[in-house]
């Protein structure tokens, strides 16, 4: 994106396009890893318990990473500024925890290797709402179309292969087509889910305030779920207790989700859905690694099944790297300027300062935020309730390759490092 | 939350997209128990 740098002159100067790119690229890297945990589902817990323990640990996420950064003036004050977009944020938790259960019957269903490729067809789902109700890839050439449309393809195709050479050691005989429906309803809902995302930042929302409401959508219709799925609340409290020691786990994994999941939406807000959702779909790769190294799922694999892992991880790559050079042209920038231009006449929003905040130059951002007394408490209990689960973890009984794991340990918090830092040097967060 | 903005909400079809896929997304998951 070439729009113009107007603020801070001590800000990076990278472009918004790039920055989208690496932010799509570490997202993938934090939703791949937050799939391990799903893993427990075979260890004989329901689905909606593993939903519920990953809903929990992003919401305690979700309130503590954006206080720690902005802090709670910063997000009420984004907040009465749009409130219409409370609606959309719901809305999208709400979405999230759908398909969050959904991907979990898949899982185990289907197994891993089958499902995780087809709930990533959001990203073609995202893509078709970007550009029907967003102008996402409008007035942009062939060059530039081919260069999208092809890369997602390529990376769903990729999946698609990833999925072919792997499933004969996760699927599940029996209830294959369920799981098969309940992928590929997830991956529906999941690129829905992307309308709210994008509708909020084409207004000017800073993600960090939209996730903190999102995830009252998510803990309250999951809470939902699976009370009903449960037989009342009473039997899902009993249920949580039982599950107790493994409950750290899924809270780990909805952690490492909300960061994941932060990089995404600053994804969708500087390159849009059509190229953000898409790069941090490759998370494939990611969940595949964790599988493959850390978890030795695929030690009995034959050669032809290796060769077609490393096709599908190849064809991939090539879809990232060809959305990444898909930089939006000038007459594709004017109807993203339209898309905004709707939301301000709609909701009479000041056009100026949410071109800003859009460019990344949100002019609030530059001013350190006024911290409070209870945002301390809200820190120490979320770390404590961590600890607290912590501690009373019993083993799961799974192998782990414990060299490798330390490697994608690594491999996870560098790409964090780096992008937050270029994040706050080019856009303060905003 | 203004009268006009509540119409504005009600009347924007960036709702009602997101709300019909969540109901189909209800039902599917109902219907997997």
């Amino acid at each position: 994106m070439s729009e113009p740098v107007t603020a801070s002159r001590v800000r990076s100067t990278l472009s918004l396009h790039k920055l989208g790119v690496f932010c799509g690229l570490t997202a993938a890297v934090w939703l791949g890893t937050a799939e391990a945990p799903t893993k427990l589902v075979n260890a004989g817990f329901s689905p909606f318990l593993i939903s519920m323990g990953m809903v929990m640990g992003a919401f305690v996420a979700r309130w503590t990473v954006p206080t720690l950064l902005k802090g709670t003036g910063f997000i009420f004050s984004d907040l009465r500024e749009k409130p219409h977009l409370i609606v959309w944020a719901l809305l999208a938790g709400m979405l999230w925890a759908v398909a969050n259960t959904l991907t979990i019957f898949g899982v185990r269903n289907v197994g891993l290797s089958i499902a995780f490729p087809l709930w990533n067809i959001n990203s073609l789902v995202g893509l078709f709402w970007g550009w029907l109700l967003f102008k996402e890839l409008r007035g942009s050439g062939i060059k530039e179309w081919s260069k999208v449309l092809g890369g997602a393809f390529a990376i769903v195709g990729g999946a698609a292969v990833l999925a072919l050479a792997t499933a004969s050691q996760s699927a599940t005989p029996g209830k294959a087509l369920l799981g098969i429906v309940a992928a590929l309803g997830a991956g529906v809902l999941l690129g829905t889910m992307y309308i709210p995302y994008r509708k909020a930042y084409i207004s000017g929302m800073n993600p960090l305030s939209f996730v903190t409401i999102f995830t009252f959508g998510e803990l309250g219709t999951v809470t939902i779920l699976a009370a009903i799925f449960h037989g009342g609340a009473g039997n899902l409290v009993s249920e949580l207790h039982r599950a107790r020691p493994m409950l750290f786990w899924p809270f780990l994994g909805g952690f490492c989700w909300v960061i994941g999941d932060l990089f995404q939406n600053f994804a969708a807000k500087y390159i849009g859905i059509g190229r953000g959702i898409p790069l941090s779909n490759t998370n494939q790769l990611w969940g595949l690694a964790w599988g493959a190294l850390v978890f030795a799922e695929f030690s009995g694999l034959s050669t032809s099944s290796k060769v077609l892992i490393l096709t599908g991880s190849l064809v991939m790559i090539a879809g990232a790297l060809s959305i990444s050079m898909a930089n939006p042209g000038a007459s594709e920038l004017v109807s993203w300027k339209q898309a905004r231009e709707r939301e301000c006449e709609r909701y009479g929003l000041d056009a100026e300062k949410v071109s800003a905040v859009v460019a990344g130059d949100d002019p609030l951002a530059d001013h350190p935020p006024v911290r409070r007394w209870w945002e301390a408490v809200v820190m120490i209990v979320a770390v404590g309730i961590f600890v607290w689960l912590g501690i009373g973890t019993v083993s799961q009984h799974l192998t782990l390759n414990m060299p490798w794991m330390i490697v994608l340990v690594i491999g996870t918090i560098l790409p964090f490092g780096l992008c937050g830092t270029l994040l706050w040097r080019r856009t303060r967060f905003s | 939350m203004k009268k006009s903005w509540l119409i504005s909400i009600l009347t924007d079809v960036h709702l009602w997209v997101p709300v019909g896929v969540l109901i189909l997304g209800i039902i599917l998951l109902m219907s997997l128990r």
